[in-house]
């Protein structure tokens, strides 16, 4: 194979040799002896490889080969200084990968907007009230959260939902729809475990989506009355229904209940909640929460006093948001079956702007995010400023050469290309080493993000437009000081610097580092704040993990079985759970076996106001239905009064054991024997049960602990072991399988596992504040070392002269830690106010929990930061204390 | 890639090969001889600096070439005028003419 500049060249070659043997023949016509002829013809010719060289430059092909020569003496240069390389091009991997790992997540949870035709147009219709609204509801399902003053809510009634919709025909498309369940599916023989959501039949209308095969649901399927049909998404039809089109059509087997696939979603589509993972879309009055033998929902939908769904709505282009509202309020407050007792718990409603989807994830995540997007940018400040850094000082170190190539007569433009090349190599390698460090940091943050048990999952792939933006931010200042050196080289004199030698001193060169240690300082600085942050957070997890649950977390097995979706009915289910208990508590190692309604530490729960007679006002208080040896299972001692005993746990007695906050709350001052109502019930307390988190490491709310229902469609058993619990699971499987072939084992894990899901965004945000802390940690002392040790490299003659003046090698050593350590004191110094900065804003947006100022945790992290800076300055001061004078003179 | 600075020699010797391969297609010796001839012998320039300015003038795309046999049996690059190239040496022949006048004119004044 022959290269076009190649062909040039040897082309070249034969033109000359044919010019040369062309002359020789005539000389040796005119006479003359071939050595002779031969000789004058290479004189009358001249110098061929000069004119070779010349013929090069007119080439067409000479910029290639120019850009040959660049990378070459670009990687010489590069093989040269290997440690300022790697440095280099280790900070722009981690600063790039980094931040890009952090876009994409950013860019999941915020700035994703849902796959359907102009999604801006979408909203989420909630509403929002001062107070608690008292008498508007009997019932509740949705969530909630907090907004200043306001308590914002998601739940509607069916009456709401309808007036609001036929109010609103023509401006806007108002849909419902349930949060998805989990359901046990059979499709051809094949069981599967599959997320199921209730939604109206105007919902992909609402959506405007297109079917991918097949039709989506329509207003006539959104009736008990009609065929039942569900549409799946892309990839539950990919992964579980064989990815054939003639599903369409078919029959599939939802909680024993048949449906027919009447269509199959387009495959981008996964649901309108970011990370929610919905596999099926069941019309909402023959979804399987309403199909349930005592649904709590269908009663709910045909009553106005239940407020049950949550709405999505898409407005016509020309309705703003404003106009919307309003015009949603009037029907919204025309619907409720009772007026609202004060002014304040009157409800209007709020629009929240869908277009990225609804959902509780970015409530939870999306202010995290910010701060990780901030921290992250200091990390790539501080990348950056190392790059910047190294970069100098090579210029600094380059400055020789640069002259010399300049008395030379190289051109600045040809300079400039040279050390671009340098820069763009550098940036390149870099930047394809951060594509693999994004890669892995994004794995990592699916690992630690939760899944699987509340139904998120995120698709986080590095994202080529945040790869994108960071390369630009980093590879811009790679450029900017690569091209630093050349820049000087075309307004120095080259004169001086030649002359200078390899060690430049006074006063000149000490003013040449200022932008160098202003980098430093700043790098410095961040690093306080990140090294802070990153203690903070690590132990603030460390703190959570181990706090103290109020039970014992040891020997604990949880899991879930849902027999009610196989068609086990109220007997059946009795004595389905009844055998379970039995066999179970027989198997050996199985100390105690606890059924519950609300599996302990999964997030959300259960909760009713808890009232006594002569208190209106309840205490809100999360609840357990829970059998008689739940609390024995779980481990939470009883300290006064008794546990329910299995015979009135059975026979569903109106009797309850609570906690000892609730104990509290409510004001009791002998509480065994008192009454409290919960939820219309007058139940007996019998028990006090000793303070234990319900649902969640980070809150304790009361509980109060009420007998099981043993006609539960599904339950979750907590068996408490004496031997390591896993060992029991053979067994247990067994047992299980002896009672029904055909249940499938529902989220298996022990109780420490359960936990630390349940501190998924807390483990991520320690987990990503502590690698930044490192990372800044690493790039503040390969910073502060490069500087010292060009700066000290620099100054061997200087050096050299101190000592053979006289000065002693503690005296130099002790001038150059000095200088380095001023410098870090420096940027200590700024760096803390900057961090209680950041702990402040920390724990306003309750990342982190109020408390006194963490000044241990301020020491610690300048501590580490002087300490990695003392290392860095060490070796450069080492190696200065160690100077030869003699060498370092005749260099000089 | 800045062009060259254009002195006289320069501009002179790719004048000089234009006019040389007015009459027809002709390899760098043969140019180079022709040049000696037609110069009386006159104007000393080493015979292998004809060939950058040959790849300039082609780089310019004022002459093309192609691998030919030439009259000694041997393979040469031949070197043409191209269209371009003729019309070029048409301008700079009128250029060189109002120069040399004007010379002449200062000259004689």
């Amino acid at each position: 194979m022959q290269w076009p500049w190649q062909k040039v060249e040897t082309e070249l070659e034969r033109e000359v040799r044919h010019h040369l043997e062309s002359l020789i023949d005539e000389y040796e016509k005119q006479g003359m002896t071939r050595g002779d002829a031969m000789r004058k013809a290479r004189r009358e010719f001249g110098g061929v490889d000069q004119i070779k060289e010349e013929c090069r430059d007119e080439s067409v092909w000479s910029w290639l080969t120019q850009i040959g020569q660049d990378v070459t003496f670009g990687w010489r240069m590069m093989r040269k200084t290997p440690a300022i390389t790697v440095a280099a091009i280790l900070s722009l991997a981690l600063g790039i990968g980094a931040t890009t790992a952090i876009l994409t997540l950013a860019d999941a949870v915020l700035w994703r907007t849902l796959p359907v035709p102009s999604p801006e147009n979408l909203v989420e219709v909630l509403w929002e009230s001062k107070d608690r609204p008292q008498g508007l509801y009997r019932g509740s399902s949705g969530s909630g959260f907090p907004d200043g003053a306001m308590r914002v809510a998601d739940y509607f009634s069916t009456v709401s939902y309808q007036q609001m919709r036929t109010a609103l025909a023509g401006k806007a498309e108002v849909a419902g729809h349930v949060s998805s369940t989990l359901a046990s599916t059979s499709f051809a023989g094949k069981v599967a475990v599959a997320r199921v959501r209730g939604v109206t039949g105007n919902f992909f209308r609402a959506l405007q989506l297109q079917p991918f095969e097949g039709r989506l649901l329509v207003d006539a399927d959104d009736n008990p009355a009609a065929v039942p049909v569900v549409v799946v998404t892309h990839r539950f039809w990919s992964r579980h229904l064989g990815r054939n089109s003639t599903v369409v059509g078919q029959a599939i087997r939802i909680n024993n209940v048949a449906y027919s696939i009447a269509g199959i979603l387009p495959q981008g589509f996964l649901g309108i909640v970011p990370g929610e993972e919905t596999d099926i879309y069941a019309p909402l009055l023959q979804s399987p929460q309403l199909l349930g033998e005592d649904s709590w929902f269908r009663k709910a939908s045909v009553t106005g006093e239940s407020w049950w769904m949550q709405l999505i709505a898409r407005r016509a282009p020309d309705v703003g948001e404003n106009e919307l509202r309003n015009l949603l309020d009037m029907p919204f407050s025309s619907s409720w079956m009772a007026r609202p007792k004060s002014p304040e718990g009157t409800p209007h409603i709020r629009i929240s702007e869908a277009s990225h989807g609804l959902g509780s994830i970015r409530r939870t995540f999306g202010d995290p995010v910010w701060i990780l997007f901030a921290l992250v940018s200091m990390v790539l400040v501080v990348a950056c400023a190392n790059i910047a850094n190294l970069l100098l000082a090579r210029a600094v170190a380059r400055e020789k050469e640069v002259a010399l190539r300049v008395s030379l007569g190289c051109r600045t433009g040809r300079l400039m290309r040279q050390f671009f090349t340098e820069s763009l190599m550098l940036a390149a390698m870099g930047g394809a080493l951060s594509v693999g460090v994004a890669a892995i940091l994004c794995k990592l943050m699916i690992n630690l993000l939760p899944r699987g048990f509340d139904g998120m999952a995120l698709t986080l792939e590095p994202d080529g437009r945040s790869l994108a933006a960071t390369a630009m931010v980093t590879l811009l200042t790679a450029l900017l000081f690569g091209l630093y050196p050349a820049w000087r080289a075309s307004r120095i004199d080259a004169s001086p610097a030649l002359k200078e030698g390899a060690g430049s001193s006074g006063t000149a060169s000490r003013r040449r580092w200022v932008p160098a240690k202003i980098l430093v300082l700043v790098q410095v600085s961040l690093g306080v704040l990140l090294v802070t942050a990153s203690i903070l957070f690590t132990s603030n997890l460390n703190e959570l993990v181990n706090r103290d649950a109020g039970f014992e977390r040891a020997h604990l097995l949880l899991f879930d079985l849902r027999p009610g979706e196989l068609g086990y009915k109220d007997v059946q289910l009795r004595q389905f759970y009844l055998n379970l208990e039995e066999r179970l508590a027989n198997v050996p190692g199985i100390v105690a076996v606890g059924l519950s309604r609300t599996r302990p530490m999964q997030g959300g729960g259960y909760s009713e106001d808890v009232k006594i007679t002569g208190q209106p006002k309840g205490v809100s208080s999360a609840i357990h239905h829970s059998n008689s040896s739940f609390l024995s299972a779980l481990g939470v001692p009883i300290i006064a009064g008794r546990a329910v005993t299995a015979e009135e746990s059975r026979s569903g007695a109106k009797v309850v054991v609570i906690s000892e906050d609730l104990v509290k709350e409510l004001g009791l001052q002998s509480p065994v024997g008192a009454r409290v109502f919960i939820d219309r019930d007058d139940l007996l307390v019998v028990g006090v049960a000793q303070k234990a988190r319900y649902s969640r490491m980070s809150q304790s709310p009361p509980v109060a602990y009420v007998p099981f229902d043993y006609a539960r469609q599904s339950a979750t058993i907590v068996l408490r072991t004496a031997i390591p619990p896993l060992f029991t699971l053979s067994a247990v499987q067994n047992v299980v399988r002896d009672l029904n072939r055909d249940l499938p084992f529902v989220d298996i894990f022990t109780m420490e596992q359960q936990i630390s899901r349940t501190l998924q965004r807390e483990r991520l945000f320690a987990w990503l504040c502590g690698s930044f802390g490192v990372l800044a940690l690493v790039l503040c002392v390969v910073g502060l070392y490069g500087l010292m040790s060009h700066t000290t490299a620099r100054r061997t003659p200087e050096i050299g002269i101190r000592i053979a003046l006289g000065a002693s090698r503690g005296d130099v050593m002790g001038q150059v830690m000095r200088e380095g350590m001023g410098l870090a004191c420096a940027g200590l110094v700024l760096g803390v106010p900057l961090a209680l900065y950041a702990v402040n804003i920390a724990e306003k947006q309750k990342l982190l929990p109020k408390g006194d100022l963490p000044y241990w945790t301020l020491a610690a992290a300048v501590g580490v930061l002087a300490a990695s800076a003392l290392i860095a300055v060490l070796s450069p001061a080492l190696r200065a204390s160690s100077v030869d004078p003699m060498k370092a003179l005749r260099r000089g | 890639m800045t062009a060259k600075k254009s002195d006289l020699l320069q501009g002179t010797l790719d004048l000089l090969v234009l006019k040389t391969l007015m009459p027809g297609p002709l390899h760098g010796y043969g140019i180079a001889q022709k040049i000696l001839l037609t110069s009386k012998q006159v104007l000393d320039v080493q015979q292998g600096s004809l060939y950058p300015a040959l790849h300039r003038l082609e780089k310019k795309g004022l002459v093309s070439s192609e691998w030919r046999e030439a009259e000694s049996g041997r393979m040469a690059k031949f070197y043409a005028l191209t269209r371009t190239g003729k019309k070029q040496l048409a301008d700079e022949l009128e250029e060189w003419a109002r120069y040399a006048s004007a010379i002449n004119w200062v000259l004689e004044a």
